[in-house]
């Protein structure tokens, strides 16, 4: 035990040191400079928000959203302000989803997941979802 | 809430059962218009083989990897940066790394078997992970894709010691998925991988720039800005490499071209006039800082850090069309 223990340390303090140099060397001389990657991740969310929006153009997707009684503005709004990591995690979850089941019962599944953990204050991802406590 | 015995045991039965049945594996349609029409059998010679020793399975699929593309370097010379003794293996990021510092793009593939067959047929070697034992008792391995029969329904590898081995589609299937259909290609960055997206490839080559290989970054930029004249990262990023290196001139030569074809862009402004302060048009360069600050004012200020030194005065200074 003591031994992973100390080796641990060591993979840490390497992880580290080559986190800070990727870091240093990404933003080249001065901070304001803006890098390659930064860019490539902006448009990579830009390109899986709007993928988001055309499912919610979806006649079944909407049917759904209407019967649990939120409005679409809503969740366009809501989706505008996800951050990169939480529509690539959306995307990953689409992409590894059963083949046949659809991208409709994906993204209710996602909507109904945070809507219903809104519902009982586990989550506050929908702010106009007045939860039950 | 108290779970009765016989309930955890009917749901763990339930769950391995339903585990138990995969479907079977299938090659991609080849008949369909759209897809890619692949022959019976590919199989590419050409791909040196390295038997491994023991768990060594990481080195020796580098080297077959980076020897395939006219490298020259053998396992054991790869163990000491890939090889975790503690560990008995290797792990996929250090693989990674390893194909990056020789310069070569690593790009992943999308979990197809389509894109894995696509580049074997299109004469790129593909570095996979299995699972050779279960999701909950893992037992990692690599392996290089280097060919496959679809009459005998077989994938041809070179793993562990066995020199182009046959491997039944089934299996391979069933050990590739357990370990998330993970493949990735590694070829010179002047070689496009046959499956490459825009964004993903992109992504390959600023990977490359952040581990400061700028020679191989720079060439997969400029293969992308012929590729996709439409990718604003691929101009930016050659701007990006020629900063590193303190050639104001070529990075504004660069950022120039992103304004030029994407105006819109405030970071492609924002590095404009650095590039420029730094070559010494300081009208130009604020001139364009104000730009990038009308284009988007929550993450620009529209001010060039006063700091920087101006390294001397140019006459050469573009002129510039904002577009607001």
């Amino acid at each position: 035990m003591q031994s992973i223990r100390s080796y641990l340390r060591q993979v840490s303090i390497v992880m580290a040191f080559a986190m800070m140099m990727t870091t240093l060397w990404a933003v080249p001389a001065s901070a304001a400079m803006v890098g390659t990657g930064e860019v490539l991740s902006e448009q990579r969310a830009d390109i899986d928000r709007a993928s988001l929006m055309t499912m919610l153009e979806k006649q079944e997707v909407k049917d759904v959203l209407a019967s649990m009684g939120v409005s679409e503005a809503e969740v366009e709004n809501r989706i505008q302000s996800l951050t990169p990591a939480e529509l690539a995690d959306f995307e990953q979850q689409l992409a590894t989803a059963p083949t046949g089941e659809g991208v409709v019962g994906v993204i209710v599944l996602f909507l109904v997941i945070f809507i219903v953990t809104d519902l009982l204050c586990a989550t506050n991802i929908y702010p106009f979802i007045n939860c039950i406590r | 809430m108290i779970v009765p015995q016989w309930a955890t045991v009917s749901i763990l039965l339930v769950v391995v059962v339903l585990a138990g049945c995969a479907s079977t594996p299938q090659w991609p349609e080849s008949r369909q218009p759209d897809a890619v029409g692949f022959k019976e059998r590919h199989l590419l010679t050409e791909v040196p083989f390295y038997p491994q020793e023991k768990y060594q399975c990481g080195p020796a699929a580098l080297a077959t990897m980076l020897n395939s593309q006219g490298h020259d370097t053998d396992p054991d010379a790869l163990v000491e940066k890939v090889y975790l003794p503690e560990r008995q293996g290797s792990l996929k990021v250090e693989l990674v790394a390893a194909a990056r510092s020789h310069q070569l793009l690593v790009y992943p593939l999308e979990p197809e078997l389509k894109d894995l067959l696509t580049e074997v047929a299109a004469g790129n070697p593909v570095l996979v992970m299995q699972n050779l034992g279960f999701g909950w008792w893992p037992q990692w391995h690599f392996a290089v894709v280097m060919g496959f029969d679809q009459t005998k329904n077989v994938v041809i590898l070179h793993t562990d010691t066995r020199k182009a081995h046959e491997q039944s589609l089934r299996i391979f299937l069933a050990t590739w998925q357990r370990a998330d259909q993970w493949a990735a290609v590694m070829l010179p960055p002047d070689r496009l991988p046959a499956t490459a997206k825009p964004l993903k490839y992109l992504t390959a080559a600023s990977d490359l720039e952040s581990t400061g290989q700028l020679d191989a970054a720079r060439t997969a930029y400029s293969i992308a800005a012929k590729t996709w004249p439409d990718q604003p990262a691929a101009w930016l990023g050659l701007g990006n490499v020629a900063y590193q290196r303190s050639d104001w001139q070529a990075a504004a030569k660069q950022y120039s071209m992103m304004v030029e074809r994407f105006p819109d862009m405030a970071a492609g402004w924002n590095n404009l006039a650095h590039a420029l302060k730094k070559q010494g048009c300081d009208i130009e360069a604020s001139a364009a800082a104000e730009c990038a600050y009308q284009l988007d004012d929550t993450r620009f200020s529209g001010m060039i850090d006063a700091k920087q030194d101006t390294e001397r005065k140019s006459r050469q200074c573009p002129q510039l069309q904002c577009p607001l």
